[in-house]
């Protein structure tokens, strides 16, 4: 067996079956540098907003909506360009990487939404399928990675059923075996439990701390105060498109 | 690559079946615009074949003197046919014009009053086909008596001429300026029809997006879903057409057969043209609905 060169970090699955490493914290994932973002229509969602997540970390985006919690994640898989500033994902400056090379940064980043997202004509197994099968993935590799990954997150009973068939805390992590069947750098989850009742979303926050424990660095925006505050994880405060604290082991809310 | 392929036309057939109804309406609207469409052209086509049948029946006619030689007349008859505008000439001799003369009295079931008179009154004429109607005035002016000694006189019909051409002109243009505003509304109305069939898959879209496929990944599917509504929509308007052809044809035999038209490849020519645009404006449909949703 050969060891894999720095770049290339050992994958999910050899981190799943005891074969990986360590996640490298000098290893910046995310680098915000100086990051301004103004619309067309004047409106400036981000202001000189600096920050370096290195990977294996698990953030919180905390701040009120319209404070630039969305925009951070829109320029991190590049849907929208800055204004002015360097964005940095796992070493590509998405300013200077051409069109063609965006859907392999997209691949880095698995993305989970508030509203899941799913195809609701399609079943669990599909619709994680479907990450695999619109990327060009083999058939034959399609297979073996969507098993693997219903397994983790626990839903390989569930694996023929419909959305609509689904609880929704099932649902949600069927959108996070999507967002994980590439083997991402990094998982950017948008108010995932805002959907969900407390319980579920207990599990839910289980179930991201265990793919962090992989490896996987997780940046999760959120307004759930009491899963922030219970976590003492990293938490990045916005407002009005400023960083207005940053803070590891911290709460929700400022606490000095 | 092969994986690519598949891939793509899997996913446009799939597409085309998942979303049946909103499919069925596109196909349906393609069928119609390329009925209109053919329609059109194929009226468009009897018009230019019913104006050049009326444009040769213009003919420049030279009376001829009674003494004109045999040598002078044939003289004049190949001056007349190296010029360029001339289609070709006939040379009707005083006996000829006299059974013409007969002849046309008896289809109006008319008497005979010729074979009262002594001798036959008419004069020799050649008959001037032209290549256009416009170059009447040029060989006119060529038979004058005074450069052709021969010539006895020109039957005038200038102006008769000119009205036919005002109109002859004014009804091509109009013939192209109609197929022209219909196949803008129909490029339009396809194409509008197939964006609403990509917008209504917008979600999917989204995510393929999100997961990170190419925009190769993204457009192709719909580009070939586009290609396969377009496509089954020529092949049912043809369908169509075909069937409607032939006792549309019976009914207007007669008129067909005095027009100069080439009905097997004006035959040819609409259905080259119906599977043309509507597999190009699927392809097109899709290509700019699913343009919205790339990377920019």
């Amino acid at each position: 067996m050969t060891v894999a060169p720095p770049s290339t970090p050992p994958s999910l699955f050899d981190r799943l079956t005891g074969r990986g490493h360590e996640p490298r914290p000098d290893h910046p994932v995310v680098v915000l540098h100086d990051v301004t973002m103004r619309y067309p229509n004047g409106k400036e969602a981000l202001k000189d907003v600096d920050l370096v997540v290195p990977e294996g970390d698990f953030v919180f985006l905390v701040g009120p909506s319209g404070a630039g919690k969305s925009t951070i994640m829109k320029l991190l898989i590049r849907d929208e360009l800055a204004t002015r500033g360097v964005v940095i994902v796992d070493g590509d400056d998405l300013a200077r990487i051409g069109r063609r090379a965006v859907p392999r940064v997209r691949r880095k980043i698995g993305i989970v939404f508030q509203d899941f997202k799913l195809l609701p004509r399609k079943t669990v197994w599909e619709n994680v399928a479907f990450a695999l099968e619109v990327t060009g993935t083999p058939r034959s590799r399609i297979r073996p990675a969507v098993d693997r990954v219903l397994a983790l997150v626990g839903l390989t009973a569930q694996a023929p059923q419909y959305p609509a068939q689904l609880s929704g805390g099932e649902q949600q992590r069927t959108a996070i075996a999507r967002a994980l069947v590439h083997d991402p750098r990094i998982i950017i989850a948008d108010e995932p439990t805002g959907n969900l009742d407390p319980v579920i979303s207990w599990e839910l926050i289980q179930l991201l701390l265990r793919i962090n424990e992989l490896g996987v660095t997780i940046l999760m925006a959120t307004h759930d105060a009491e899963v922030v505050t219970a976590l003492r994880k990293r938490v990045v405060a916005l407002e009005d498109g400023r960083v207005i604290r940053d803070e590891t082991g911290a709460g929700y809310h400022r606490e000095d | 690559m092969i994986t690519f392929v598949v891939f793509s036309l899997r996913r446009a057939w799939q597409g085309f079946w998942r979303n049946a109804l909103m499919s069925l309406a596109a196909t349906l609207t393609m069928v119609l615009m390329l009925l209109l469409l053919a329609g059109f052209f194929v009226l468009q086509n009897v018009l230019l074949a019913s104006l050049g049948f009326v444009e040769q029946k213009v003919e420049v006619v030279a009376y001829l003197q009674h003494n004109a030689t045999q040598s002078q007349t044939d003289d004049l008859i190949v001056r007349l046919e190296a010029m360029p505008e001339v289609a070709s000439v006939e040379y009707v001799s005083r006996d000829e014009a006299l059974r013409r003369f007969r002849e046309a009295q008896a289809a109006q079931g008319r008497e005979d009053l010729t074979r009262y008179l002594e001798a036959n009154p008419l004069y020799a004429s050649v008959n001037v086909k032209l290549r256009s109607p416009a170059d009447l005035r040029t060989v006119t002016d060529a038979l004058q008596s005074e450069t052709e000694p021969i010539v006895r006189n020109v039957l005038n019909i200038q102006a008769l001429v000119d009205r036919v051409l005002t109109v002859t002109t004014f009804v091509r243009t109009a013939g192209v300026a109609m197929v022209a505003i219909v196949g803008v509304i129909v490029l339009f109305i396809i194409v509008n029809t197939i964006r609403l069939a990509v917008v209504a898959r917008a979600e999917e879209i989204e995510i393929m997006r999100l997961v990170g496929a190419s925009d190769a990944f993204i457009r192709w599917p719909f580009v070939f879903e586009g290609a396969l509504v377009g496509l089954l929509g020529a092949l049912i308007a043809l369908g169509l057409l075909v069937a409607a052809a032939d006792p549309l044809s019976q009914a207007m035999v007669g008129f067909f057969n005095v027009l100069p038209l080439q009905l097997g490849s004006l035959a040819r020519d609409t259905a080259a043209i119906v599977l043309a645009t509507g597999l190009g404006l699927g392809v097109l449909g899709s290509w700019v609905s699913v343009r919205t949703y790339l990377i920019r």
